[in-house]
């Protein structure tokens, strides 16, 4: 079957009524939780993990995929009126779209962010669409050799990319790695770290950790907060974008697609850094770079072009690789695992259904979150009086009924609470989050894929060395650790000079 | 400073486990082998991590600010996975949620009260009802 015949099966598994209904639930959850500080992608798509435990697992995906992407379109709109992102990729939207707001231009801000998101997720789903098929056959090739250096390498991307120091990455990667050691080993057969409790012979469950360390830790650093929200007062008249908005904003739409779409595909490049980058070369590109940070229009448009092309292509490795580059795209990979599903190369095979299903629900879940963000910015506005007493009650709440369903034991939920304690603290240390919840996801594949790996060389570790794709691969995780180690040197020798 | 230095007696306590179940060799590694690389790489991390934080160099952490509502509710949560069982969802619900409600500020007993069992009873009825997922009934099995 070609391209158009396989996206002609997704549009029918979208098109029915049940999973155009899921879609649009996605858009709006997912513009509610961005217009909202305090609630992150994550946490919200663990949240629902337990209501889509009955549900079809391709409703459950478009629902959760529309949540992630929805979140990028919701997340400007509290940058703009607040100078509060409402999601970290929206964090330099606030620059010049809260100055915008400040000049009584809140609406066009808000109009050229919400189209060039549109524009941005189009031609992303596009771009995924084509590229995910040809790197599914690639992906087939892989033996364990290359799986143990892909998953490798996707890490160290996730340690390297992700916000914070990159040594408490490293240490969140381990730290997951070694939770992902609880339970029965996935080679030896003999139980790891579970002090006796028969419990923990299962393993540590990621909804459960997702749960306590996204949900009930992002409340406990909330509760330490009373943060008063104030709406700008501002004219919210006119929020399509003039000629001459368009004029200064298409390149910058362009450029922020491009750049967010090959961000967003590298595993922890996602969407904050792709809004950030997206941002610096706009202001190097610019012919008045001086107004930047002072209300210019294209500063609003790149990063929010960025970020949505970056939430779409961050399905490319998840999709086809199984391998998770964000927080957000993990919780996804859970909720497949919690149907029987493993993300990854055969996933294109097995259930094409729902590979092409998924991604037609994204063309059409970017024009329904442009018909409902332009004409009900004002709803949006109203929902950031919702006061966060209310919102946190019903996280506490839902992460309880999570964590209680797994195996309807009050021990999860404790386990649960555990989490979110450690969760807490490790955000107050600055600690990257991401690492560790991917590290916990694919720490028992890297450890079984490398003794593959063994058996098959007769324990010559050379045999990653003698296969090009994993040459490819491993040589790219060691300029990843290589080049910032020989730059600090290069810091630490010039200042020794200077001093 | 107190990060790393927990972080390091956790992967001491890994390189313990794992000598426990036998590390082997990378000709012939045991189950031990995996959890012994990561506890070394938890340790030698973790080290960097406090000498850099003595020298200053570190990236700071945020200092622990007002702690008191946190442990309320971790408190709070605590008792309720002892009385989620025996109470049931919806009795043990009403006033976990009632102490989150006030915890974080909210004082009219009345709206407290109102949203406790409106969100209880709300989400049994959305969770256990319609979707299907089992909760505890606790006291409430008595009513058939």
């Amino acid at each position: 079957m070609d391209f158009f015949s396989n996206l002609g099966m997704g549009f029918a598994v979208t098109l029915t009524p049940a999973n155009l209904m899921f879609a649009f639930a996605g858009a709006v959850i997912g513009t509610a939780i961005g217009v909202l500080p305090g609630l992150g992608t994550p946490t919200t798509i663990a949240l629902l993990l337990p209501a889509t435990y009955k549900m079809d697992p391709t409703s459950a995906v478009i629902l959760m995929a529309g949540i992630f992407y929805g979140a990028m379109y919701g997340g400007s709109t509290t940058s703009i009126l607040l100078n509060i992102p409402g999601e970290a990729a929206s964090v330099v939207t606030c620059l010049d779209g809260y100055k915008m707001a400040q000049q009584g231009k809140a609406g066009r801000a808000l109009g050229i962010s919400a189209m060039g998101s549109f524009i941005a997720g189009s031609l992303g789903v596009l771009g995924l669409s084509l590229i995910a098929p040809p790197l599914v056959a690639l992906a087939l090739k892989f033996g364990p050799a290359e799986y143990t250096s892909l998953v490798f390498l996707g890490l160290l991307m996730a340690v390297y990319l992700s916000e914070g120091s990159p040594l408490k990455g490293l240490l969140m990667m381990g730290l997951g790695l070694i939770l992902a050691n609880v339970g029965i080993d996935p080679v030896f057969g003999q139980g790891r770290f579970t002090f006796g409790v028969e419990r923990l012979l299962d393993g540590i469950n990621i909804v459960i950790v997702g749960m306590g360390v996204f949900g009930i830790g992002e409340v406990l650093i909330n509760l330490e907060t009373t943060e008063v929200r104030e709406v700008f007062k501002t004219s919210l008249k006119g929020v399509l974008p003039t000629l001459d908005d368009w004029r200064r904003s298409w390149a910058a739409i362009l450029r922020g697609s491009v750049l967010g779409f090959f961000i967003g595909v590298l595993p922890g490049g996602g969407a904050t850094i792709g809004s950030f980058m997206a941002y610096a070369i706009e202001k190097r590109v610019s012919k008045n770079p001086e107004a930047f940070g002072k209300g210019a229009i294209e500063a609003v448009a790149a990063p929010e072009s960025a970020n949505n092309a970056a939430s779409v292509s961050s399905f490319i490795p998840l999709l086809t690789l199984g391998i998770p580059g964000n927080a957000s795209t993990a919780m996804i990979f859970v909720a497949l695992m919690i149907h029987g599903i493993q993300p990854g190369p055969f996933l294109l095979q097995e259930h094409p259904q729902l590979f092409w299903g998924v991604i037609a629900s994204m063309y059409v879940g970017n024009v329904m979150l442009l018909g409902l963000n332009l004409p009900l910015i004002g709803f949006w506005v109203r929902l950031l009086k919702v006061p966060y007493h209310y919102l946190a009650a019903f996280i506490v709440v839902i992460c309880i009924i999570g964590a209680y369903s797994l195996n309807n034991s009050a021990f999860d939920v404790g386990a649960m609470l555990f989490f979110g304690v450690l969760g807490y603290f490790l955000r107050k240390g600055s600690f990257p989050m991401a690492p560790l919840a991917l590290a916990l996801i694919l720490g028992n594949k890297l450890e079984s894929s490398f003794l593959q790996s063994l058996q098959l060389s007769a324990a010559d570790l050379g045999i990653f060395i003698e296969k090009p794709i994993s040459v490819a691969l491993l040589s790219t995780a060691a300029l990843m650790v290589l080049i910032p180690l020989i730059r600090w040197l290069w810091h630490l020798k010039s200042g020794a000079k200077r001093g | 400073m107190v990060g790393g230095a927990l972080l390091f007696l956790t992967g001491v306590g890994v390189i313990l486990e794992s000598i426990r179940l036998r590390i082997g060799t990378p000709i012939s590694p045991q189950p031990g082998f995996f959890p012994f690389l990561e506890g070394l790489m938890l340790i030698g991390l973790s080290l960097i991590l406090m000498i850099l934080a003595w020298q200053g160099r570190g990236q700071r952490s945020e200092g622990l600010g007002e702690i008191r509502r946190p442990v309320y509710l971790v408190v709070g949560i605590g008792v309720y996975v002892f009385l989620l069982d025996p109470l049931g969802y919806v009795l043990a619900t009403i006033p976990m949620a009632a102490l989150v409600l006030w915890i974080l500020g909210l004082r009219s007993w009345r709206a407290i009260g109102l949203v406790s069992v409106g969100l209880s009873i709300g989400t049994y009825l959305l969770f256990a009802l319609l979707l299907g997922i089992e909760l505890p009934r606790g006291l409430l099995t008595v009513l058939g």
